[in-house]
C-alpha cells in the first residue's frame, strides 16, 4: 500500500508541475492573503481535528500525528 | 516577510501589485521570497508577539428514545479553552507556547444490546461522567532563507488517560520558490488508566505507542491559484481497545494510510478564496473513507466570512458489529467503527481591529448510516454534535 500512495504522488508531481510557469515577485500579493493559506487560523485547525479524529475512525492528512486522548 | 505579508493581506484588490507599482519596487524581492507554504510560515520569524484565548462548547444531541434500552439519553458537553502566546526570539527564532484545557461530561455508550422489537439498541455508561483534560505544548522554530524547522513537545493529561508526545517538521522552497517540500514525523507514548467508577473495566493499566510521518509538496499554480499533495503514514501499537466499552477486543496494531490534497483559487473581483481540500484514508482493520471539504472565503474590507461544507463517508472496520460477536478473536460495536456518513455545515468569521481579532464560529454535524449496508450493521449511537467558538487574538511589538 506504501508504494502504491508513493507511485501515485510521484506521477502526479512529475506531470503536473513540469509545465508550470514561475509566478513573477509582484504577482504574489494575492497569494500572501489569509484566504490563501492552507490553515489560517492555525488552533481552530487543530482543534477540529482533534473533534473529528475523537468520533471518525480516520485520522491525520496533514501533518504527523500528535499524541491520543481517552475520548469517549 | 512577516510584515509584508501583514502588508499585503489588508490591500485591497485595487491595490494588488503590479509590476510597475512603486511598491513592487520596494517590496518585491521580498515578496518573490513568499514560498508555496503548507502552513502560513515565512522563512523569517513572526514580526510581532501574540497572544490569544479561545472558548469552544462541544455539545452532542441526546440519543433518541427509540435507540435506548437503558441508561441517561445525555451525551457529552465539553467546554474548551485554549490559551497561546507566541513570540519571535532574536532574528532566526521564534517559540510557542499552547495550554488547553477540555472540561466533559456526560454518557457515553456501553454496550448494544437487542431491544423487545428484535432491533439493536445501546445500553449506556449511566451515571454521568465527569473527567478534564489538560494539555500543554511548546513549539520553538528556527528560520534560515529557504525554509524553516520546527520542533514540539506536549502533554496531555486526563484523568484516566496520559499522553507525551514529540514532533519534528520541516518545510524547504525550491530555488523560485514556488515549490515548497514538507515532511514531519511525530511520536507518542500514551497511558490508559481505566478509572473504576461507574461501569466494570478490566484493565488496570496499559500503553500504547505511536509513530507518524507525513510527506507533502505545495505548488504556486499561478498568481492566484496553489494546490498541495500530501502522503501520510501512521503506526500505532498497545492497547488499543476501548477499556469503558464492555464487547471490544480490537488488535494491538493498527497502520494507517493517507493520501491527501487541496486547492486554493483566488477571484479577485469577488474578492474571496474558494478552498477545497480531499483525503483519502485506509487502515488495516479494513476502514477506509473519503473526506471533502468546501469552503469560501469572503473578504469584507480587513474582516472575513467563511461558510464551509464537509463530506465524510466511512467503511466498516472488519470486526465491527451492531451486535459483537464475542466469539470472534476480534469484535466491536463501537459507532466509530461503523459504516456512516458525516456531513458539516459551518461558518467561520474574524473582525479586525487594529491590532485586535476577534474571532467566532458554530458548525453542525449530523452523522446518517450508510444506505447500502443492512440493519445488522447499522450503529445505532450514531452522534451528532454542535460546535462554537469565539476567540480574541492580540498582536504587539
Amino acid at each position: 500500500m506504501k508504494r502504491y500512495f508513493l507511485a501515485v504522488l510521484v506521477t502526479t508531481l512529475s506531470a503536473g508541475c513540469s509545465s508550470i510557469e514561475p509566478v513573477a515577485a509582484w504577482e504574489r500579493g494575492y497569494l500572501a492573503k489569509d484566504a490563501m493559506q492552507w490553515e489560517a487560523f492555525p488552533r481552530e485547525g487543530r482543534f477540529a481535528g482533534h473533534v473529528y479524529t475523537s468520533k471518525e475512525a480516520s485520522s491525520g492528512g496533514s501533518k504527523a500525528a500528535g499524541g491520543g486522548c481517552g475520548c469517549n | 516577510m512577516a510584515a509584508i505579508k501583514k502588508t499585503s493581506s489588508r490591500m485591497t484588490s485595487q491595490r494588488v501589485l503590479t509590476a510597475n507599482s512603486a511598491l513592487t519596487r520596494r517590496l518585491g524581492v521580498a515578496i518573490a521570497s513568499l514560498p508555496a507554504y503548507h502552513n502560513a510560515q515565512a522563512d523569517a520569524p513572526p514580526a510581532f508577539s501574540e497572544i490569544g484565548i479561545r472558548y469552544s462548547h462541544y455539545d452532542e444531541d441526546a440519543l433518541p428514545e427509540s435507540n435506548l434500552i437503558f441508561g441517561s439519553r445525555n451525551r457529552y458537553d465539553i467546554d474548551v479553552t485554549q490559551l497561546w502566546f507566541e513570540t519571535p526570539v532574536g532574528g532566526s527564532w521564534s517559540v510557542a507556547m499552547d495550554l488547553q484545557n477540555d472540561s466533559m461530561s456526560g454518557a457515553s455508550p456501553w454496550f448494544v444490546g437487542t431491544n423487545l422489537d428484535g432491533q439493536p439498541g445501546v445500553i449506556m455508561s449511566g451515571a454521568s461522567i465527569h473527567d478534564n483534560r489538560v494539555e500543554v505544548g511548546v513549539t520553538t522554530r528556527y528560520f534560515w532563507a529557504d525554509g524553516n524547522a520546527g520542533f514540539n513537545v506536549s502533554q496531555s493529561k486526563e484523568d484516566d488517560y496520559e499522553a507525551r508526545s514529540v514532533s519534528f517538521d520541516v518545510a524547504w522552497n525550491s530555488d523560485d520558490n514556488s515549490r515548497t517540500w514538507t515532511a514531519s514525523a511525530s511520536s507518542s507514548n500514551d497511558t490508559v488508566q481505566p478509572v473504576k467508577e461507574n461501569i466494570p473495566v478490566f484493565i488496570d493499566r496499559e500503553d500504547i505507542d505511536t509513530q507518524s510521518t507525513y510527506f507533502g509538496v505545495s505548488q504556486i499554480l499561478s498568481s492566484t491559484a496553489i494546490a498541495r499533495i500530501g502522503l501520510g503514514y501512521t503506526i500505532s501499537k498497545g492497547y488499543l481497545s476501548d477499556p469503558y466499552k464492555l464487547n471490544d477486543s480490537r488488535p494491538d496494531r493498527h497502520e494507517r494510510f493517507t493520501l491527501s490534497g487541496g486547492y486554493r483559487h483566488y477571484f479577485i473581483e469577488q474578492r474571496g478564496a474558494l478552498q477545497v481540500d480531499y483525503r483519502y484514508y485506509h487502515d488495516d482493520w479494513g476502514t477506509n473513507s473519503h473526506t471533502a471539504e468546501l469552503a469560501w472565503h469572503q473578504e469584507i474590507k480587513q474582516h472575513s466570512l467563511k461558510p464551509y461544507i464537509r463530506y465524510y463517508r466511512q467503511s466498516r472496520a472488519d470486526f465491527f458489529q451492531s451486535i459483537a460477536d464475542v466469539s470472534q478473536p476480534f469484535f466491536a460495536d463501537d459507532y466509530r467503527l461503523s459504516a456512516y456518513d458525516a456531513t458539516t455545515i459551518g461558518l467561520h468569521g474574524f473582525y479586525q481591529l487594529d491590532d485586535w481579532r476577534f474571532e467566532a464560529q458554530v458548525e453542525r454535524y449530523t452523522t446518517s448510516a450508510t444506505g447500502s449496508i443492512s440493519s445488522f450493521d447499522k450503529a445505532p449511537a450514531l452522534v451528532d454534535f454542535w460546535r462554537g467558538t469565539v476567540g480574541i487574538t492580540w498582536r504587539f511589538d
